[in-house]
């Protein structure tokens, strides 16, 4: 092979993966030795691991223009073995627009949070171990979504489910990091198995295991069994995602992995989830049209959206809660996915890009603070800000974008999905899809609410003594974080472009099946479908800012001129001047701030019955929860053989 | 072709900065919440305040010393305030005064809503950043009756977007000029059947956002020392005022161009008029006349209040335009 046939783009799609897979071997081959440097106890082996991320990242990032712009699909057989005798043979990868929309999100946050970790993990015991799992995870989730081979994504999500079993549990010291591993264990395993038995399924009717094939073959010969292997499918990719359910086991993860850890695991492999998903209900069964499968996924997802961020209110632990969101923003992603509309699918893939760059944040902002005072507990913290300035406008940024405030990037997304169910609820004449809308903006309102309260109990309010010399982390923390911050913004600002070069192309691959099947080499007579992005609503944040910025000008200079800061500070001797110190209205100086679980009493009070069920429901024993995953597989089946 | 986009740009600063931006939102704001302190005032047999008043409070305040707890984060604690104002007075440019809008196609309702929670986020961020425990508890009101209102806002607004839209024939309508236009055509939107429960429901949800009694917890200076301003002094606490009294006007007006639009000369100087004296009409009776008759409630009530009588009309309204009506 030459040099010329190497740097062929179609080659790009297996280098991404095979470089992590590489790496995490060289950092094994390399020994577990412990570096003598302080600050990076995993030495080389950290910067072998975000080499890998990054070349991976530049792989994926050269194929944009090919595929998303000219809508190439690429079509790659391992060992040039094709089709035989009518049937895929051999291993294949099919990257279409929406598989490389998924990779990229992957490899961003994989190589972000590679970066972290090189400060992050300074205090930790067997930190290139570490680096091995990681990169593991990383090509684990990568092949997934490159994968044109269903047997192929069974084998990715076994990588993928053991590193991160592995990685939640990295922390053995920490409380609960056992018992949350081996409880995602559990249930991730049944989930791999119910891929496993639907993937055993299809293969005994239709002899392959060619995605592209399988989709070709599926639609017209629907019967039980591959109903069935549809059930199995649908929920072993479900507890990827973590999606209700399945959302307890994000929680326990997420507290006790470590935040890089968090940032792959709510954003890469609950993105993974839904890739299966989509690939499932869109390509393998394309059901999509019919209003049952479309009732399904938008029925979970909002009642994820709701349920979740509900839980997160009632969360007094930093990642905990963080956590939850993550499942609430999955659920928007699931539902406004599920409405099968052009304009649907494109809202919810921009609002899992923005979920993977905000949700990365903010666990990264968590694990700034973990890594700082050595806690996540709400309760527990306050008034950081004055100590960590950075992380502080960081952790705002996210959660601005997380809460949907205009102009960052989750409210662009979010205003699309608004748009997007309530189109679907006038088209379809179903006032059912207008409660989707109203669970959504209200949900959004609500998710604002809990981040005020983390940065009221964390980042403002109060500070108590043991954090006084509390100091800000590192540059190469707060450098991982100043990128996902700027991407939030910017894909925040110009929603046209990224829905344009990202979102649209892989909108587009989802409507396009008929063409994803004769990329593989099949014959299809699916008809290319008109997709139209339109829209009801404007909202140019461009316009908006600068308007916006004038303003802030005019008033400050008014402000600057007026003198509105000249302010009375402190000086050295004036310490006992009482007017600088709070008002406790007489009483005694105390501490006595509001506690992080308290703080929206007057909500949670008119709600006190749902909370105390939803309280008592999520017992945290194991076996209640492999309960619930056979109970939903069950639901499933009976709903699959009665629907389709 | 330079001098066209010159003028064009000062136009625009003008709108921003005259009318109806900055100062079309001082004068009105701050006279609003005059004549309601003295319609209270009157209401309730007292004298009054002269109608004036604010701007003699917000001129004295801006005159007095400012004082930074030692507890404060600085930054932020200054900064919010104007934050606030500026944000609230953006919105003000996107709420068409008959059939003219400063700056239309921008932003639809949905996305007023959405702007509407900026000036409360940065009064919450900055009452945090003052690290007292009376503003801790104050935030934690001003959220809940922040979620309170939104959810009969929402639904408000969804059932405007159907009722145009079933009229233009879209089916869909979020674009606030488009909902100015359609009042020009074809009358106030208060004349349809199905808009008088979301009219309701919106004029109730007035005092909830603008923090008028009885919805007025998370100030409650009787209890929690103004709650978000217990710190605040001097020019902040000032620029906090004028947002209040912008806020009135933003909501008044955002009520006036929704339900009462279509009612003007077509001559920008006479429509401003009128529209502000429908804000005067609209302060007078939700704010003013519901702040004299009613004592303060707890967050709890204000919060099941919201969720149950006030979303209910709403929805009421958002079924009948749901079927057409």
């Amino acid at each position: 092979m030459n040099l010329a046939n190497m740097t062929d783009y179609h080659h790009f799609p297996i280098y991404s993966v095979m470089v992590l897979f590489l790496g995490a071997f060289i950092i094994a081959a390399c020994g577990s030795k412990p570096s003598k440097d302080p600050k990076n106890p995993a030495g080389f082996r950290a910067w072998i691991a975000l080499c890998a991320t990054a070349l991976s990242l530049f792989f994926l990032g050269s194929l944009v223009k090919p595929v998303m712009l000219e809508g190439e699909i690429i079509s790659y057989w391992m060992g040039s073995r094709a089709i035989a005798g009518g049937y895929a043979i051999g291993i294949a990868m099919e990257v279409d627009a929406l598989s490389l929309f998924f990779a990229l999100l992957i490899a961003t946050a994989v190589f972000v949070s590679a970066i972290y970790s090189i400060r992050y993990m300074v205090h930790d015991e067997c930190v290139p171990q570490y680096y091995v799992l990681y990169c593991m995870l990383a090509g684990g989730v990568l092949g997934l979504v490159l994968s044109g081979d269903i047997f192929n994504m069974f084998i990715m999500v076994e990588i993928l489910t053991f590193a991160a079993v592995a990685l939640t549990s990295f922390r053995t010291k920490v409380y609960g990091a056992l018992e949350a591993a081996f409880k995602y264990l559990v249930v991730g395993c049944m989930g791999s198995t119910a891929i496993l038995t639907g993937v055993i399924m299809l293969y005994a009717q239709y002899h392959t295991l060619n995605l592209a094939q399988l989709a070709n073959l599926i639609p017209g010969t629907m019967n039980n069994a591959t109903k069935l292997a549809f059930a199995f499918l649908y929920i072993g990719f479900s507890t990827k995602a973590f999606i209700v359910p399945f959302h307890p086991l994000a929680a326990d993860a997420h507290g006790a992995a470590p935040a890089s850890i968090s940032v792959l695991i709510s954003g890469v492999l609950t993105k993974s989830g839904i890739y299966g998903i989509i690939r499932l209900t869109y390509f393998l069964f394309q059901t999509m049209n019919l209003g049952s499968m479309q009732f399904m996924l938008v029925f979970i997802g909002s009642i994820s959206m709701f349920v979740c961020v509900t839980m997160a209110l009632a969360q007094h632990d930093f990642k905990r809660l963080l956590a939850y969101h993550s499942i609430s923003q999955i659920g928007y992603v699931l539902a406004a996915v599920g409405l099968s509309t052009s304009l649907g699918i494109s809202a919810g893939l921009y609002h899992a890009m923005n979920h993977t760059l905000f949700k990365g944040l903010l666990f990264l902002a968590a694990g700034a603070v973990l890594h700082e005072t050595g806690t996540t507990d709400l309760g527990k913290l306050g008034g950081l800000s004055k100590k960590m300035p950075h992380t502080t406008v960081l952790f705002l940024i996210g959660a601005f974008s997380i809460s949907g405030v205009p102009p960052f990037n989750g409210f662009a997304s979010k205003w699309m999905i608004y748009q997007a169910t309530y189109q679907k609820a006038v088209e379809s004449n179903n006032i059912g899809f207008l409660l989707v809308t109203v669970i959504a903006l209200v949900t959004s309102t609500l998710t604002l609410a809990s981040f005020v309260k983390v940065s009221q109990s964390v980042f403002f309010g109060q500070m108590p003594k043991e954090y006084e010399n509390v100091k800000e982390v590192p540059f190469g923390m707060r450098l991982a974080m100043g990128i996902l911050a700027c991407l939030c913004i910017v894909t925040g600002l110009f929603p046209k472009t990224v829905t344009g070069v990202l979102t649209e192309p892989a909108a587009r691959a989802v409507a396009n099946v008929g063409e994803y099947i004769t990329a593989m080499g099949f014959k299809s007579n699916l008809p290319a479908p008109n997709v139209t992005f339109a829209q009801v609503g404007v909202w140019e944040p461009i316009n908006w800012l600068l308007i916006l910025c004038i303003a802030l000008l005019a008033l400050t200079i008014v402000a600057v001129a007026g003198k509105y800061d000249r302010v009375s500070e402190r000086t050295e001797d004036d310490t006992v001047d009482t007017k600088y110190q709070l008002f406790y209205g007489g009483e005694k100086n105390v501490y006595s701030q509001v506690g992080g679980g308290d703080l929206f009493w007057g909500f949670k009070h008119n709600w006190r019955h749902y909370f105390d069920f939803m309280h008592n429901l999520h017992s945290g024993i194991v076996n209640d929860y492999a309960l619930w995953a056979v109970v939903a597989l069950a639901l499933a089946i009976v709903y699959m053989m009665i629907v389709l | 072709m330079t001098a066209n986009i010159f003028l064009n740009g000062l136009q625009y600063l003008g709108y921003i900065l005259i009318f109806p931006g900055f100062l079309f939102c001082f004068l009105c704001g701050m006279l609003l919440v005059g004549i309601d302190r003295k319609l209270v005032a009157r209401m309730q047999k007292r004298v009054g305040p002269p109608i004036l008043q604010p701007f003699y409070d917000f001129f004295k305040l801006c005159g007095k010393e400012t004082i930074v707890p030692a507890a404060a984060e600085r930054t932020t604690f200054l900064v919010a305030p104007i934050v606030g104002l500026a944000a609230l007075v953006v919105i003000q440019l996107f709420i068409p005064i008959h059939g003219f809008t400063a700056f239309s196609g921008m932003a639809d309702i949905i996305v007023i809503l959405y702007l509407l929670l900026i000036p409360a986020l940065a009064a919450i961020l900055g009452a945090a950043a003052s690290g007292s425990p009376y503003a801790g508890i104050g935030l934690s009101r001003e959220m809940v009756t922040i979620i309170a209102c939104e959810l009969p806002l929402v639904l408000v607004l969804l059932a405007v977007a159907k009722t145009v839209g079933n009229a233009l024939g879209t089916g869909l309508c979020f674009s606030m000029s488009e909902i100015a236009e359609y009042q020009l055509q074809n009358g106030s939107l208060i004349t349809k059947l199905s808009m008088i429960p979301a009219a309701i429901a919106f004029a109730m949800v007035i005092p909830g956002e603008t923090g008028s009694h009885p919805f007025d917890t998370a100030e409650a200076e009787t209890e929690i020392c103004e709650g978000m301003h217990a710190e605040y002094s001097g020019a902040p606490l000032a620029v906090f005022k004028l947002s209040h009294a912008v806020k009135v006007l933003t909501l008044t007006s955002l009520f006036v161009a929704l339900f009462f639009g279509g009612i003007g000369t077509g001559i920008i100087a006479f429509d401003g008029v009128i529209v502000f004296a429908l804000c005067v009409v609209a302060t007078a009776l939700f704010i003013s006349f519901v702040h004299a008759v009613t004592a303060r409630l707890k967050i709890e009530q204000v919060f099941k209040y919201y969720w149950t009588v006030v979303s209910g009309l709403a929805l009421v309204s958002l079924v009948l335009a749901w079927y057409g009506m």
